[in-house]
């Protein structure tokens, strides 16, 4: 049997799939440039969620379109995608709740590794941020005291540190592609043009946290020169960053390594 | 303990390659290179300089001696292969394009040039905040990232890192593994301006242990606010090096090369051609004594240091600089009675230092001073600026003489002092110097830096 233009059913329906992967596609590119363009001023590691988790709906939705054309129902199909992401979000709520509660402290919460502070009636030394917890060490040094990440999105929380309100810091995920010492040249000349936002015996600094193939976490610094700059200064560096990120620096090739690398003499 | 991975860190290169005049990496070079293939003076020389007098020795004495497994050294060296193997150790080499090793340059010179008082902490306020500054982190990121490329090979025990020119890498490097800084140049915290206090102090504060070359330096180090280890250890040369005794045939060879004279005095300055050496002040000096001392006469050896030279940062602050000092001395009526020789071989060294009948430190500001110590071993009298490092191992009138080289009348006085001396106050400081040299030798050092290394390798 033929349908329209002497295609088969068959045919059509998959000739309508196509379209269907084809509209996704632009729509999802179109919704991260959105996602992307509206979060210019955001922390970059934010901004960069927000634009997958746009794209993810749009697939989602034309996955669901695509499915229903192949002909099954969408009640059924949505009864399935719905129990399996009810029994995924079981699975990993509590971690998911850490996680998220770490990934907006990472980039919101006004305090770091080293600094003291004081929370929930406990004072002393941050010395470990990690996935579920954040661990203080006692002013005394003789206690270890644990936080879950959750409590500081919950309680006030005061950082005794001198000088801490200067800080600002962004935390920025950089692919394996990008050289790091381009970048960190960039956006350093970049900042200098906010010197006078800036504390000038802190210029702009850079931590690397990690590194790998795959890329490098790194840590901007900046340090104001008032109080009421903060949030504008945040505002302007997370823009500049994204900018940065978005001409792309690529890293050129690596040295060829020693080849005379040997086992250790552990003797 | 076991023997240990060593990773050294400096900005001047053990070796400078002669033959590559198209300038950037050229593809004449492999990637690789062993450098024993090579021909000293043809293809290559030692770079001038503290780095071939103290570094080199020292970890071929500690591989000599068991204690380290291998060495690798990274240092900039934009006209040369990217690694060059020799005997015990491996050399890795850092490029970055000219435009900016131009920023990179400029900065560091600025770091220096206020770190010894030339310019005024007002003028360098800022630096940090300059494109230029960006530059010298870029090269000091690229160092580091290459440094971390080879830990993830190599697996290094301890990361060495030397000077003010590598400062950042320390922070840079992000590893927990024991880092180790040696800070050459003085260290005054008054010439330092007060906005780069605290980038000094959260650089220094990555390394788990920083080495000065005086008590002085640790002292201002503390001045700064800085906290963790300080050990002071005195630089160092190694004896074995030095021809103490050249021939009479070199020693004459070497007058007729440079025209000295066989009756004259002389006085002999073994430094950079750079302001901060002050061989102003000693021309200063001469004229002063132009008249009581008709027979002296000053040889000026050296020229540009590794970054001033035209194989290395490109610029040519010590033509300039000897210009000027060649025009003072036709000023001063004193050209007929100096010699500049430039660079010289280490032969032609010694035998101006057998020739010489004192040597003179005049410098302005100085991280130590290895000249003193050459000038010991070659059982020469020093006069020495009291601005050097090495200043507070010496009794003036003991190992040495002492002057302010602010007080050009000073300098002359000493030199009086020494040309007229009947023989017993040359005898005691020529044999004060060859005790005082102990302290400053290899063998003392390499002993000192061991300590050093183990204590935090083994902590």
């Amino acid at each position: 049997m033929t349908g329209f233009g002497g295609l088969s059913g068959s045919d059509l329906m998959l000739a309508e799939v196509g379209v269907i992967v084809a509209l996704t596609a632009l729509f999802a590119w179109l919704a991260g440039l959105v996602v992307r363009g509206l979060m210019r001023r955001e922390n970059p590691q934010l901004a960069f969620a927000a634009q997958r988790l746009a794209i993810a709906v749009v697939v989602a939705v034309g996955a669901v379109l695509a499915i229903q054309e192949l002909g099954v129902g969408p009640a059924a199909l949505l009864l399935v995608i719905g129990l399996l992401a009810f029994a995924a979000i079981l699975a990993v709520r509590v971690p998911l709740e850490k996680e998220g509660a770490r990934f907006f402290a990472g980039i919101y919460s006004p305090f770091k590794v080293g600094d003291t502070i004081r929370v929930a009636g406990h004072a002393g030394r941050v010395i470990e941020i990690n996935a579920m917890t954040t661990i203080l060490l006692s002013e005394d040094d003789h206690r270890m005291i644990a936080f879950p990440n959750s409590t500081f999105l919950g309680q006030p929380v005061e950082n005794l540190t001198p000088h801490a309100w200067k800080e600002v810091v962004v935390p920025i995920t950089l692919a394996g592609s990008v050289d790091l010492a381009e970048f960190e040249n960039a956006m350093l000349k970049s900042l200098s043009k906010l010197r006078l936002r800036l504390d000038p015996r802190f210029p702009p600094i850079f931590t690397v946290r990690s590194r790998s193939a795959q890329g490098s976490d790194v840590v901007l610094t900046v340090m104001v020169r008032r109080p009421e700059d903060r949030e504008p200064v945040l505002a302007e560096v997370n823009l500049r960053v994204s900018e940065e990120l978005a001409r792309g620096r690529a890293a050129p090739p690596k040295p060829s390594a020693p080849s005379t690398t040997r086992p250790r003499d552990l003797s | 303990m076991a023997k240990m991975r060593l990773l050294v860190n400096t900005q001047t290169p053990l070796v400078q390659f002669l033959r590559n005049p198209a300038g950037a990496r050229s593809p004449a070079w492999p990637a690789e290179v062993d450098l024993t293939r090579l021909k000293e003076g043809a293809d290559y020389r030692f770079s001038p300089g503290g780095v071939t007098r103290m570094v080199y020795p020292l970890i071929r004495r500690l591989t000599s001696e068991g204690g380290l497994e291998e060495a690798h050294w990274v240092s900039l060296n934009p006209n040369a292969p990217s690694t060059v193997r020799l005997p015990g150790m491996t050399l890795h080499h850092v490029g970055i394009d000219p435009e900016r090793m131009a920023g990179y340059g400029t900065t560091k010179e600025a770091i220096w040039a206020t770190a010894h008082g030339i310019v005024g902490k007002g003028s360098s306020e800022g630096l940090f905040w300059t494109d230029d500054a960006t530059e010298y982190t870029f090269y000091n990121r690229t160092t580091a990232m290459r440094i971390r490329e080879l830990d993830a090979d190599l697996d290094f025990d301890l990361f060495y890192i030397h000077d003010f020119q590598q400062l950042p890498v320390g922070q840079m490097l992000g590893t927990l593994k024991p880092k180790l800084f040696r800070w050459h140049i003085p260290f005054d915290v008054a010439s330092i301006p007060d906005s780069w206090r605290p980038i000094f102090r959260r650089y220094l504060s990555a390394y788990d242990r920083i080495v000065v070359s005086s008590d002085r330096y640790r002292r201002e180090l503390e001045r700064l606010g800085h906290r963790s280890d300080v050990v002071r250890l005195y630089p160092y040369i190694d004896p074995a090096e030095y021809q103490i005794r050249p021939g009479a045939a070199e020693v004459q060879a070497v007058c007729e090369k440079f025209g000295i004279p066989r009756k004259a005095t002389v006085g002999l300055v073994v430094a950079r051609m750079d302001p901060t050496k002050g061989q102003d002040r000693a021309l200063e000096a001469l004229a002063d004594v132009k008249v009581a001392l008709p027979d002296l006469r000053l040889v000026f050896v050296g020229n540009g240091s590794f970054s001033s030279s035209k194989g290395g940062v490109g610029l040519s602050k010590s033509e300039r600089w000897r210009a000027r000092l060649e025009e003072r001395a036709r000023v001063a009526g004193v050209s007929d009675r100096v010699l500049f020789t430039g660079h010289v071989t280490q032969a032609e060294l010694d035998a101006l230092y057998a020739r010489s009948d004192f040597t003179i430190l005049p410098s302005v500001n100085e991280g130590f001073g290895l000249v003193v110590v050459e000038s010991w071993i070659h059982r020469r009298p020093a006069l020495v600026t009291d601005r050097a490092g090495v200043a507070e191992l010496i009794e003036d009138g003991e190992n040495g003489l002492l002057f302010d080289p602010d007080h050009p009348t000073a300098l002359a006085r000493q030199m009086r002092r020494i040309v007229q001396d009947d023989g017993a106050l040359r005898r005691r400081l020529v044999e004060g110097g060859r005790r005082s040299a102990r302290a400053c030798s290899l063998e003392t050092a390499a002993r000192q830096e061991r300590e050093v290394f183990e204590h935090l390798v083994e902590a």
